[in-house]
């Protein structure tokens, strides 16, 4: 018997969606565009962490060593470094490996580099660190190790960016924040729109005495249906203008030049889906039961 | 059995609707609510209903005070009586049979008892043949016919009705006039507020007469008018 009334309800629910076309098409409508906004700002996040996370695994830098070192000196060199507290890894290049790097960089013009002497680059250790502020001191500590060249850092670019991007995650949850209870607001306006169409039934219902959870749970199954469907058409349309920017974004020369890459949506599409719907869904059943308080009353 | 005890109520715009109102309707009963537009008499409908509170005084209905309900037990009090309204008040997009089903569905009715009921129901007031049509396909009697069977289907203990021939031509008001009176002859205490004088007087039964809130009347078989 449970199982029945539940039925009722959900099969009452579902029918309404269908019945009232206007006011869902009104309530879809608003709702997509909201989601997509809201899309908008949530793979902007996820690409800023992204980009942070990038970015902090590779904080640290790369330390030459002077050309004419023997292969003793620069595995020495290298356990001097890894005695170094605060050093995580230290990473051996090879002259070898610093020429395909730049050939690498350089692609269709490596041509440039034919017949260049491997000798004269210089073998190098990445030095990875567990803190960005010990860095100047580590650095400091490497300088005087034998046959040290020279360092090359980008620490201050790095923290700069890292403030940067952790300031637009802040930004953006702030707009997030805002954009659900917007919604909210304009999904309870829309469904109000209905129940007042509706209130004569309302009324109905209660003269008839239906319970309040009765007369809700109909609307609150509306709510969600709506939240879900147009949490589903703003996965897919976000889904494609976000494919369609990125590989037009992978190809932008800037991209290549500061070392970033994009998220793939496949990547996020799960959390995505777990996010909105449970937004679409959350936000369809708050509406209605914001919408409906006043027509209880009778 | 309805009972009002010392019942007032003043509406916040300031109108008395209703002053002290005593009266007992005893199970079983058939009785009249008569007097003109705003003379108070649906406040009346509305206080037994518990649509509205009354200022002061009790109402006690089948036994138990009203007064001090809590709003979640109200839809409880509603289902021990059936209401009918001038203007049918009918689910327009629900056919006829789901329409009286539905009052079923609330009261949680297994579906086995809904399809047994409906039909027997809708049978009583002459509708089986139109259970699948909806209500504008329907005549205002036939609408009428309706909302008593959804008033009734559940086997409540009395029936509301208010104005349920204001909508009707006369030959049609008789009809459901002498369906309420079949009702009520099964054992349904039924109250009816008209202004309708002459199906009134020709009915013979209990009329309560409210006049500017007060009761003025209360005649065991009266007719509309003092006079008679």
């Amino acid at each position: 018997m449970k199982y029945n009334i539940l039925g009722y309800l959900i099969g009452e629910g579902l029918s309404n969606v269908f019945k009232n076309k206007k006011s869902t098409g009104a309530s879809l409508i608003i709702m997509c565009a909201t989601m997509i906004i809201f899309g908008v700002f949530l793979i902007l996040g996820e690409n800023i962490n992204h980009f942070v996370t990038n970015i902090k695994s590779e904080q640290g830098f790369q330390v030459f060593i002077k050309v004419d070192a023997t292969q003793e000196e620069i595995q020495k060199f290298g356990e001097d470094i890894r005695k170094i507290e605060g050093v995580s890894t230290a990473e051996y290049i090879s002259k070898e490996d610093g020429l395909n790097t730049m050939k690498k960089r350089l692609k269709d013009d490596k041509g440039v580099l034919n017949g260049f002497n491997v000798e004269v680059l210089k073998a190098s250790y990445m030095v990875k660190i567990d803190n960005l502020e010990q860095s100047q001191q580590i650095q400091e500590q490497i300088r005087k190790i034998d046959n040290f060249a020279k360092i090359t850092s980008s620490d201050e670019t790095i923290t700069t960016l890292i403030h940067l991007a952790n300031g637009i995650k802040i930004v953006t949850g702030a707009i997030l924040l805002l954009l659900i209870i917007i919604s909210i607001f304009i999904i309870s306006n829309t469904i109000k729109l209905t129940v007042h169409a509706r209130r004569k039934e309302i009324s109905i219902m209660k003269y008839v005495g239906a319970t309040n959870n009765f007369i809700r749970w109909p609307f609150i199954v509306e709510g969600m249906i709506i939240g879900m469907i147009s949490s589903a058409i703003s996965i897919v349309l976000v889904g494609g203008a976000y494919n369609f920017i990125a590989q037009e974004l992978v190809n932008a020369s800037f991209m290549k030049l500061i070392g970033m890459s994009l998220v793939g949506f496949g990547d996020m599409l799960s959390s995505i889906i777990v996010v909105y719907m449970l937004l679409g869904i959350g936000i369809g059943a708050l509406g209605s039961v914001i919408s409906m308080r006043k027509y209880l009353k009778v | 059995m309805i009972e009002f005890r010392k019942v007032y109520k003043k509406y916040d715009t300031g109108t008395d609707a209703v002053i002290n109102a005593n009266f007992v309707i005893e199970k079983g009963e058939f009785a009249f609510l008569v007097g003109s537009s705003g003379s108070g008499k649906s406040t009346l409908i509305k206080l037994i209903l518990k649509e509205e509170e009354p200022t002061s005084g009790n109402i006690i209905i089948n036994g138990k005070d009203t007064t001090y309900l809590k709003p979640s037990r109200i839809p409880f009090l509603r289902r021990s009586m059936g209401v009918v309204f001038q203007d049918f008040r009918l689910l327009p997009d629900k056919t006829v049979y789901d329409n009286v089903a539905y009052a079923m569905y609330i009261v949680r009715a297994t579906p086995r008892h809904i399809r047994r009921q409906v039909p027997m129901i809708l049978s009583m007031v002459g509708l089986s043949n139109k259970a699948k049509m909806y209500p504008n396909e329907l005549s205002g009697g036939e609408q009428q016919r309706v909302a008593l069977a959804r008033a009734l289907v559940n086997a409540p203990s009395m029936l509301i009705a208010d104005e349920p021939t204001g909508n009707l031509d006369p030959d049609t008001a008789w009809d459901i006039m002498t369906l309420l009176n079949e009702i009520n002859m099964r054992g349904t205490t039924v109250v009816v507020a008209t202004h309708a004088k002459d199906i009134v007087d020709k009915m013979k039964k209990r009329v309560i007469h409210i006049q500017n809130g007060k009761i003025i009347r209360d005649d065991k078989k009266g007719g509309y008018d003092y006079e008679i």
